[in-house]
């Protein structure tokens, strides 16, 4: 459509079997709608959805040079997206269509005043009239998809990610900021559910991912700067080494960042004894016979374990949360070390072992005699030293006894917290933090591994503290999401954008901070500096357009003009213009 | 070795039209892959739809719900074969035919419109289950109202008949000589998601579901507090119509049990219970909510926050115990139990005007049938037996068959939704490297 | 002139209140939907005017519309923190006082206005909010003639 054109809108009001017109005068409706201002066509039909419906609308298109198309029928949620195909079909561009609800919001509701209900009918259509003067075509707009994913971290959901993705066909960039890949889990001499180390499970991937003719390894680097937008991403990696800078292009992100284990300083006299350790300085223990006495190297005949070490610790900020893996990885521990030792005692809050064979863990351990104890959150288990001697004191809350053990290791299950540099990379990527530290998905329920900045996803302990098992499952879906936008090799971007215009913007900066997806920013290479929407990130809610006190920013489809035409069509129907031709 | 030419190399079924089924389905045809996606009943969705609200967020369910719907319905890549079932496979990796039985559903889905002026005709009433029974649908109905496909079914086994549907259908649609029909399809990989179905309570006979009305499911209760559910949204007792003031929840009802053959843990049943608790408190402030369990398993994102604030803002009362025997007074219909607190190490007898039993999962009913089929171990509990956890989570002992949701074990609508996800990517990776990985 | 001293001159037989009311698309549009899909009668003196979230409604919009005739505005969204678009909802919150306190400065009766939160599911919410909001404006009267 030009410029210039002047609107010729066509009104197709639907009966829907008796849906509609058994209670509001559809023909009324049809008729009165012709007096409106612009309207060359309109009529009633019995569906419109159906295919002769949907004929009709191609027909009077032609028949008529209609430019504007108003549907008066069941809800826009139902089947805007089938009519607007129908007018594009039509030749018209999508965003020329407009639909009115009259079954829904009218008929439906006000089943027994057929009156007001057409009275009502007639007004929202005269509304969509008003707005259908006014609506404007826009391009439809697809932009190039970078055939090529970026993976941020080498552990074991990293490799997964990258691993599944090449093997797909599409080319990795896979960062690490060690020196070497495996994160985690390859030091690890025994896993969960599986009797295997973690190098047994990760090296045979880190050999795969090397030799990979598709992917791409920095290790001992990081990503230092993102620019750009889904499918196009332009992507800065430093190495920590020498400095040196890479600048890649890419169509998709998988942030794999993992976590680190809490040091528990000034838990449980962590620090008072090289015999106190972490879960993961067990796990990291050089594998032997014997489990050994970090303080002298003597067998250990007695071992304890205590749970939820800076989990579950409501108030305390970035501890709230279950770390959700240690429960299990507790009850396998005890469990295999009971056959090296003569003691094994448990401390805990809950026993969450949730996991498919987890539960046969913790039967198995009970019936090697460790022994699980309860205790109170409230009144944690004391702790102390003396001469190099562990003692553990704590109330067992289901005997209702206060008991005494002297174990000669004490393993303290601490929490999965994000890694240090976690602040840097949610800055880098766009990526908001929940109240557990780690990384928001787009949806917490339906969509886990998106986030709210399009063509970036987010995997593993990345997301929230979990197990390696359910890392990998993370890892693969994740992966699909990013095979997904480059196997399509264009995306669709949102084309009901915000758009600025720079004669009017007084660059408060209002919009920026207004815009929950990061698309508002200043543009500095114009002078003077003003308000840029990039329109890959906008999703067009408008807020920006609400909130800009210049009036500088016009939200696309849903203009102020648009919006204001209906309410004067409804209220001020004398003075309906019909719009200015443009 | 697999012929490269062949079509089946771009085609992928999902049985199983659940949240995990559906992510399965979009992810893959999102890459450009055909997929199949077959449902057993008139409408996918899974057990999704018919929840009300969901933890840790309180989402409404079919809110969040819907936009995945029409996503998948209205996808280039998807057919929905829904009100079908797969009957044989036959084949292997990059190679498989499989024949799906459509049942007759008695109404044309090209022609249906979904306006529902066959159902408020149709004169036969029966039991909903989508409500767990406790409301009533026609004979010609919808599951619920975003059924998608939007396409009215006639349940055969109730209908009588009368035709008067087919004389108010102002589209023809509906068809009473209608016949099953089966379908070949020819695909490269077929991914599982099958879901699950909930406990029989009545397994337990001591707490009484069955023969005290006061003791109702968790599915139940969902269907209560739903708005679109039999009673408008409005939480009663099922004897009196009265508004509970004393709710009590039971969780690990058919979990953690090796005596009733469900050794593990559902995963689910924690959180859910607190979810319900919260909004039996949201419902009515003034209600007493107590919930009795083994251990609260609050491990997911947002879990252990959601877990801490049913407990301090909401005040859900939580008793750590087992509970015994349960004895309605015949008078009050109310329900009395003793329980003991194992924290504190009383016995406590309490009585409660509303008991929620908390079931555990189990695999669905067609699992077993279909794991025969194909050649899958399956453990005690019937759940499909997967590769390995760490390096094949997914796979199975079928080269070509993959599992997600609940197929391999319990699992919350996000691990559902990730597993989903991960099998697309898996079977793409099968396929695109013609079946050779 | 207060409203006060309007009330016992308003009520005439034919008068009915016309009400603006814009919907976020998400959950309240939804939310409409699903009342009439449940067959939820309410008054029909409401026009809704869908705009993709409540962060969209410019203050002006409802001064607007007051201002050329309406009898009530409300406004429906996403319940905080539901927000399709994460947080524009919370802007509309946080405007909210601000217009709340501009149309009494216009000398209109605040009850006249109404922000509500109603879910895609909670049709009866939003079939409430609509009836009350026309009731309330029903016994203040038409705003024509009481303002400027």
């Amino acid at each position: 459509m030009t410029e210039s054109e002047e609107p010729r809108i066509g009104v197709f009001v639907c009966h829907c079997g008796h849906n509609i017109a058994g209670t509001v005068d559809v023909e009324r409706v049809a008729k009165v709608a012709a007096t409106f201002p612009h309207v060359v066509f309109s009529t009633d039909e019995m569906f419109m959805c159906s295919d002769s419906g949907q004929q009709l609308i191609r027909d009077k298109i032609k028949e008529h040079g209609l430019n504007r198309v108003v549907v008066a029928s069941c809800s826009p949620r139902m089947h805007e997206p089938t009519f607007r195909r129908v007018v594009e079909e039509g030749g018209l561009n999508r965003y020329l269509y407009e639909q009115v609800n009259l079954r829904e919001h009218v008929s439906w509701c006000h089943m027994h005043e057929p009156e007001a209900a057409t009275e009502k009918a007639i007004d929202l259509v005269r509304m969509s009239v008003a707005r259908a003067a006014r609506l404007e075509s826009i391009p439809v707009k697809t932009v190039q998809v970078t055939p090529r994913a970026l993976v941020v971290g080498g552990g074991i959901a990293g490799l997964r990610a990258a691993l599944d993705i090449a093997d797909r066909g599409f080319e990795v960039v896979l960062v690490e900021k060690r020196p070497q890949l495996g994160g985690h889990v390859i030091h690890w001499t025994h896993m969960f559910p599986a009797d295997r180390s973690g190098r047994e499970v990760v090296s045979p991937m880190i050999d795969e991912v090397m030799d990979h003719d598709l992917i791409t390894v920095y290790t001992d680097s990081k990503v230092t700067a993102l620019d750009g937008y889904i499918g196009n991403f332009d992507i800065t990696i430093k190495s920590n080494k020498t400095g040196e800078e890479h600048k890649v292009k890419v169509g998709a992100v998988i942030v794999a960042t993992g976590f680190e284990p809490f040091k528990p300083i000034g838990y449980y006299a962590y620090e008072d004894s090289p015999d106190i350790m972490t879960l993961a300085e067990l796990q990291e223990m050089p594998p032997s016979d014997e489990l050994l006495r970090p303080s002298d190297g003597k067998p250990a005949k007695k071992l304890a374990f205590i749970g939820c070490v800076g989990s579950r610790e409501p108030g305390v900020k970035g501890h709230e949360h279950c770390s959700r893996y240690c429960c299990s990885a507790v009850a396998k521990a005890a469990s295999d070390l009971k056959d090296r030792v003569d003691e094994v005692v448990v401390l805990y809050q809950d026993v969450r072992t949730y996991g498919r064979g987890h539960e046969e863990i913790h039967r198995l351990a009970r019936e090697k005699r460790v022994i699980f104890s309860k205790y109170n959150p409230d009144e944690r288990p004391e702790v102390w030293v003396k001469r190099g001697k562990i003692t553990m004191r704590w109330r067992d809350v289901l005997a209702d006894d206060l008991l005494e053990f002297k174990p000669d290791i004490l393993v303290l299950a601490s929490a999965m917290v994000p890694p240090e540099d976690v602040e840097e990379i949610a800055k880098i990527f766009s990526l908001t933090r929940s109240s557990d530290g780690f990384f928001n998905p787009e949806h917490i329920k339906l969509a886990p591994l998106t986030t709210h900045t399009a063509g970036i996803m987010i995997a593993g302990v990345a997301q929230a503290a979990k197990n390696a098992s359910e890392t990998v499952v993370d890892a693969s879906g994740a992966a699909a999401k990013a095979a997904a936008l480059l196997a399509r090799g264009e995306v669709e971007i949102e084309s009901t954008v915000a758009s600025v215009n720079p004669d009017v913007c007084s660059s408060c900066h209002t919009c920026i901070t207004a815009c929950p997806y990061g698309a508002m920013s200043i543009d500095e290479s114009h002078d003077p500096p003003v308000a840029h929407v990039t329109e890959a990130k906008c999703h067009g809610c408008g807020t920006c357009a609400a909130g800009c006190p210049s009036g500088a920013i016009t939200m696309l489809h849903s203009t102020d003009d648009q919006i204001l035409s209906m309410v004067e069509a409804l209220l001020m129907p004398a003075q309906m213009s019909g719009g200015e031709a443009r | 070795m697999v012929d490269t030419n062949n079509d089946a190399l771009k085609s992928i079924l999902v049985v199983g039209g659940g949240v995990a089924g559906m992510q399965a389905a979009l992810d893959a045809a999102n890459q450009g892959y055909r997929v199949y996606l077959v449902e057993k009943n008139p409408s996918i969705g899974g057990r999704m739809a018919a929840l009300d609200k969901t933890f840790p967020t309180l989402d409404c369910s079919a809110c969040i719900l819907t936009p995945r719907l029409s996503e998948v319905a209205r996808h280039p890549n998807i057919e929905l074969l829904t009100y079908s079932e797969v009957e044989h496979v036959q084949g292997t990796l990059g190679d498989m035919r499989v024949r799906v039985r459509r049942k007759a559903r008695f109404v044309d889905e090209t022609k249906c419109s979904g306006c529902g002026d066959c159902a408020r005709e149709c004169p036969v009433e029966v039991p909903n289950e989508f409500d767990e029974g406790l409301g009533f649908r026609k004979a010609i109905y919808v599951m619920f109202p975003q059924s998608t496909p939007n396409v009215y079914t006639i349940d055969s086994s109730a209908c009588i008949r009368c035709k008067r549907c087919v004389r108010v259908c102002e589209r023809g649609a509906i068809d009473l000589d209608m016949q099953d029909s089966t379908v070949e399809l020819h695909v490269g990989v077929i991914i599982l998601s099958t879901g699950y179905r909930l406990f029989d309570v009545r397994k337990y006979p001591r707490y009484g579901y069955g023969r005290y009305p006061n003791v109702i499911t968790a599915m139940e209760f969902e269907r209560l507090i739903n708005a679109a559910g039999p009673t408008n949204g409005h939480l009663i007792r099922l004897t009196d119509g009265a508004v509970p003031k004393r709710i009590a929840f039971i969780q690990c009802v058919g979990a953690r049990d090796v005596k009733k053959g469900v050794p593990n843990c559902s995963r689910v049943c924690c959180m859910y219970g607190v979810k319900n608790a919260v909004m039996a408190r949201e419902h009515d402030p003034d209600a007493e909510v107590s919930v009795y369990y083994a251990d609260i398993r609050a491990f997911g994102k947002g879990f252990e926050e959601f877990y801490e604030m049913a407990r301090s803002r909401f005040g859900v009362n939580f008793v750590k115990g087992r509970v015994g025997e349960i004895i309605e007074d015949p008078e009050t219909q109310n329900l009395r139990f003793e329980v003991e607190d194992t924290l504190s190490g009383r016995i406590l007898n309490v009585e409660h005007d509303l008991v929620v039993l908390c079931p555990g999962l189990q695999p669905a009913d067609d699992l077993h049938r279909l794991a025969e089929m194909l050649g899958l171990r399956t453990s005690e509990d019937g759940y499909v037996e997967i590769r390995d956890a760490l390096t094949a989570p997914l796979e199975t002992d079928h080269p070509g068959v993959l599992v997600c949701g609940c197929a391999d074990g319990p699992k919350d609508i996000p691990d559902s939704v990730t597993a989903g996800s991960a099998a697309a990517m898996r079977a793409t990776i099968l396929l695109s490297s013609g079946g050779a990985k | 002139m207060t409203e006060a001293a309007q009330e016992t001159k308003t009520t005439s037989e034919d008068w009915e209140p016309k009400i603006v009311a814009f919907c976020c698309n998400w959950c309240s549009y939804a939310g409409a939907d699903l009342a009439g899909t449940s067959r939820i009668q309410y008054p029909p003196n409401a026009r809704i005017i869908r705009v993709n979230c409540t962060g969209r409604i410019d203050p002006e919009f409802i001064l607007a519309a007051l201002d050329m005739g309406a009898d009530g505005v409300l406004v429906s969204g996403c319940h905080p923190g539901d927000c399709h678009y994460t947080s524009g909802n919370l802007k509309m919150r946080a405007r909210w006082a601000l217009i709340k306190r501009a149309v009494e400065q216009a000398g209109i009766d605040p009850r006249r206005i109404r922000l509500q939160w109603a879910s895609a599911s909670e049709a009866q919410i939003f079939a409430d909010g609509v009836t009350l909001l026309t009731e309330q404006v029903r016994k203040l009267g038409p705003l024509r003639g009481q303002w400027r």
